[in-house]
């Protein structure tokens, strides 16, 4: 029990402390496939320890909404930290919060919290962001909900640790169309909730074409280190689901072993550094679609996962 | 069970062949819908590769070889250079539902064929019984391709793309027919296209436009 507590302390600590790196590969490899040199790979750290020392500047019109909706988004993020599979294969002390219809249910809470934080200092590019996120969530939760059934169909449960035993311990399920169908499909849909291209640009500069940066163009300072802290977050925890309940089960730790954390952990760092090199490729290579092809992208998922389970059903198991 | 087997790869091939007809439906290009046709053309000779390996029948072989190199390669590129390049064919704008709703309607399809033929429906002892049911599927949707687009030139890819299904559906079912039925299968597809090569030159030379909404004045 002690060893799952010191575990599951770990796994969030991995998630936190981890998460500006991961995005600082991320910029830095994407730099370097465009021929730049790039910042650092710890500008995030330094961009935080910069903005955690700032004060802020809160509009007048502002009210609690605004100033309460990073911790809420913040706490959202650390609480899917604690719930997923990232470290350990076996289920933690706090799992049993939620399966994974639950933490894509907190998930979206969070970006609830800054579309309403958006839409409170009615400032028109808040507004617009809100709107334009909030529309393209609305398009990405059906599909997601289908990439759950999918997961259901493979692993006859909606819980993530179930659908990572499942496949890593079978080769058939993990060659099923149903699952290979669910892993694109969720992809798609990792690439849409982060703001990645061909959705949106995360690093656009260009207020009137942003979709999710300009939400968070009120916030300064600690409020704004929060936001972007869980945004990194938010990535590196959709990355790790994606690759350690669909594509690379295998080399997680146990509950019951401290030193099995520790290298579950690296083997975590070498898969995310497969993702990133996926999610660098298809940055460098497309275009940014435009506002209303988003809903054709975010369709094509919807398709993968209806076939997906389509054929699971005619398939069977 | 190994991981491999026939039916499974068969099953995942099937399913490649599928998503590729959704390509071609999703897709306004004409350049990606000929390549998407060309690629399914190539998975399902793959396909018949893979069953002629599971038979050992030198003729589901050769079969594997002429699917290959006639819709795989030549009809593509016969459409490529006779039609697209000389009538400078380039977006089909012209579809009647929309994108997103011929996908949805896609999607309904892909499920009533699933349920029309459902495999515990079909007798024992075939390689993979879905194959059967995806290949009904994909049949439906070469038909939808052919009613939702209004250009002869994109009606004609769909016509091969449900000819396309009838093929996976045939070696899933009766693979073992013989090789004579096919190759005059074969010979009636080449046929066809020849024909519907000149009438669409003919239609293009006539009216200066391969919309088939043209053709509704002659009603008038």
């Amino acid at each position: 029990m002690l060893t799952a507590v010191a575990l599951q302390i770990l796994q969030t600590t991995v998630v936190v402390v981890a998460a500006p790196l991961y995005a600082g590969v991320l910029a830095r490899a994407e730099a370097i496939v465009q021929s730049k040199r790039g910042p650092s790979v710890l500008q995030p750290y330094r961009d935080l320890s910069k903005l955690l020392r700032k004060g802020s500047a809160v509009s007048e019109n502002a009210s609690w909404i605004f100033r309460g909706a990073p911790f809420v988004a913040f706490s959202c993020y650390l609480t899917v930290s604690a719930i997923v599979p990232i470290i350990t294969d076996e289920p933690l002390p706090l799992a049993f919060l939620a399966d994974l219809i639950g933490g894509a249910f907190v998930l979206s809470l969070a970006g609830f919290a800054i579309a309403l934080a958006a839409l409170d200092t009615a400032s028109p590019l808040g507004g617009l962001g809100a709107s334009r996120t909030t529309w393209i969530g609305s398009l990405a939760e059906p599909a997601l909900i289908l990439v759950f059934f999918t997961v259901a169909a493979v692993s006859r449960s909606d819980n993530p640790y179930f659908e990572n035993h499942t496949i890593a311990n079978s080769a058939t399920a993990y060659v099923l169309p149903t699952h290979l169908l669910g892993l694109v499909a969720f992809f798609i849909l990792v690439l849409a909730e982060n703001g990645r291209i061909p959705i949106d640009n995360p690093t656009g500069s260009i207020e009137i074409s942003m979709i999710e940066e300009s939400r968070v163009l009120e916030y300064s300072g600690r409020e704004f280190a929060l936001i972007k802290w869980g945004g990194w977050m938010k990535l590196f925890l959709l990355s790790s689901i994606f690759m350690n309940v669909f594509v690379i089960p295998w080399g997680l730790g146990h509950a019951d072993s401290f030193i099995g954390g520790l290298q579950g952990t690296l083997a975590l760092f070498g898969k995310l550094a497969i993702c990133g090199f996926v999610i660098v490729v298809i940055d460098s290579s497309f275009a940014k679609l435009r506002l209303f092809r988003i809903a054709e992208f975010l369709g094509a998922s919807f398709l993968f996962a209806l076939i997906g389970i389509i054929t699971g059903y005619v398939i069977g198991k | 069970m190994t991981i491999f087997s026939e039916a499974v790869l068969l099953d995942l091939l099937s399913v490649a062949i599928l998503l590729l007809t959704f390509a071609c439906l999703g897709s306004k290009l004409f350049d990606r819908y000929v390549a998407y046709y060309a690629l399914q053309s190539i998975v399902l000779s793959a396909a018949i590769a893979l069953v002629a390996y599971y038979l050992g029948a030198w003729d589901l072989w050769a079969l594997a070889v002429i699917t290959f190199l006639v819709k795989g390669v030549g009809i593509p590129v016969a459409i490529r250079r006779y039609l697209i390049i000389r009538l400078e064919l380039k977006r089909d704008v012209a579809i009647s539902t929309g994108i997103s709703t011929s996908l949805i309607i896609g999607a309904l399809l892909t499920a009533f064929a699933y349920f029309a033929v459902s495999p515990s429906s079909l007798p024992d002892g075939l390689i993979a019984t879905s194959s059967v049911s995806l290949s009904t599927a994909i049949i439906l949707l070469g038909g939808l391709c052919m009613v939702v687009r209004r250009n002869t030139v994109a009606q004609l890819i769909g016509w091969l793309i449900l000819e396309n299904g009838v093929f996976l559906g045939a070696i899933a079912l009766v693979a073992t027919f013989p090789f004579i039925v096919e190759a005059g299968i074969f010979l009636d597809l080449v046929a066809g296209v020849l024909i519907m090569l000149t009438f669409v030159s003919g239609l293009a030379h006539r009216l200066a436009t391969t919309n088939a909404s043209e053709l509704r004045e002659l009603r008038e």
